[in-house]
């Protein structure tokens, strides 16, 4: 199943809403990257509201694309990661180092608005046209 | 046959010209479609004889008990030698370069297996010295090719570390280190080496390091971009990576390597914009005419 990326000006938008398999949580993840690089997106947001569990795999994929994105100069945000995900994350010593997370899509659009104002490029170049 | 046991082979070894003869015509059928006008064609005949010639004096210098041995620097040997270093530099392939022995090797064992075929013993003693020395020959010229392969892509090498890896001062303060093609140890100690001094004579608060023409992101190429970059922030400079591609990045990240002291941005013109920033000026637009 292919996992939806919505395109919010320089934002890239994508929710979890559904237990991936480990091909999908890799897809998603090719994804999102080629995605990132093709429109030079500033930050991507992803809502993981809806995901109840994660296992060692997808705690990993999360972790791996944040990385990923920040490679590519894309700021990330996290947002609805659920208490028993939470604790998994933890307990599994995957925090998700360097990534902001937030309680729902709303706070984690304006973090991730207010972190792109704060790059050069985002005023710069968009200033430019 | 206790005298030499191999005088069979030095007999036939001693009708040189027809034995050259079929031996190059068999080389030439197929060269000569594969590499029309590398082929010099008394050359090639001139270097069978000498070759026939040295394996003569071989074979009847041995006894056959044990089997003859080529070192690699015997007159055979140089002779093998200098021929493949020849085919390698005018770009032959491997398997043709070899088939220039195995040719010979047929042409011999065909003609002993004709001659001798009244004396079994006789003949499996002259196949067997004939195999052994043959093949021998054969490694011989393969290991003279792959060496002199060897060395035109040393040169190459050398050359590329040649191609000079600029530092370009962008702005006051604002470095540019574009990287194109591999990183190894030698091209990274050297373009590490030029950078820091670069920094140190300019007093560059921000350094972009571009990598869109690193075609291939490996640990060691990491690696080495990891240790320029640390060199780079003790001596005071902030680094802004850019231009790493999506491949790039997953490589990297499935390597374990996240740069997580390092700004990161999508393209140069980002890193830019970035390092404009970090140093405090800004580029406006003026209004002008070309926009």
């Amino acid at each position: 199943m292919k996992i939806p990326i919505l395109r919010l000006g320089k934002i890239l938008l994508s929710s979890i809403q559904v237990d991936l398999t480990d091909a999908d949580a890799m897809q998603f993840q090719n994804d999102l990257v080629n995605k990132i690089a093709e429109m030079e997106a500033l930050g991507i947001v992803i809502d993981i509201t809806s995901l109840e569990v994660v296992d060692s795999f997808m705690a990993r994929v999360i972790n791996d694309t944040a990385g990923m994105a920040r490679l590519l100069g894309a700021e990330v945000v996290i947002c609805g990661v659920q208490p028993y995900v939470a604790m998994t994350l933890v307990e599994m010593g995957r925090d998700l180092i360097g990534v902001d997370c937030t309680f729902n899509l709303d706070q984690g659009l304006e973090i991730i608005k207010e972190r792109i104002g704060m790059r050069g490029d985002a005023t710069m170049i968009e200033g430019e046209g | 046959m206790t005298t030499n046991s191999l005088a069979p082979i030095v007999t036939l070894l001693q009708q040189r010209a027809a034995i050259s003869s079929e031996w190059m015509n068999e080389v030439l059928r197929v060269w000569m479609r594969m590499y029309p006008g590398l082929v010099n064609e008394d050359e090639l005949r001139r270097q069978a004889d000498a070759l026939l010639k040295e394996l003569a004096k071989l074979f009847s210098e041995h006894s056959g008990e044990t089997p003859p041995d080529i070192g690699a620097n015997s007159a055979l040997g140089e002779i093998a030698r200098e021929l493949s270093a020849d085919r390698a530099k005018k770009g032959f392939k491997p398997a043709d370069t070899a088939q220039y022995v195995i040719a010979l090797k047929n042409v011999l064992t065909q003609h002993l297996v004709s001659t001798l075929n009244e004396t079994p013993a006789s003949l499996t003693l002259c196949l067997r010295a004939v195999d052994g020395v043959l093949d021998r020959l054969s490694l011989l010229t393969f290991e003279a090719f792959v060496e002199t392969r060897e060395r035109v892509i040393a040169q190459q090498s050398l050359s590329l570390v040649e191609l000079s890896t600029p530092v370009i001062l962008l702005w006051n303060n604002v470095l540019l280190l574009p990287l194109i093609g591999v990183i190894d140890t030698v091209r990274a100690r050297q373009l590490t080496e030029r950078l820091l001094e670069s920094i140190t004579k300019y007093e560059a608060s921000v350094t972009l390091i571009d990598v869109t023409g690193v075609p291939v992101f490996d640990t060691s190429v990491a690696w080495h971009i990891m240790k320029t970059i640390d060199a780079a922030q003790l001596l005071g400079s902030r680094i802004v990576m850019t231009g790493i591609s999506p491949e790039g990045a997953q490589t990297l990240t499935k390597l374990g390597i996240s740069f997580a002291n390092v700004i990161s941005r999508a393209t140069l013109r980002a890193g830019l914009a970035e390092a404009l920033q970090l140093v405090g000026r800004r580029i406006e637009s003026t209004g002008g005419v070309h926009k």
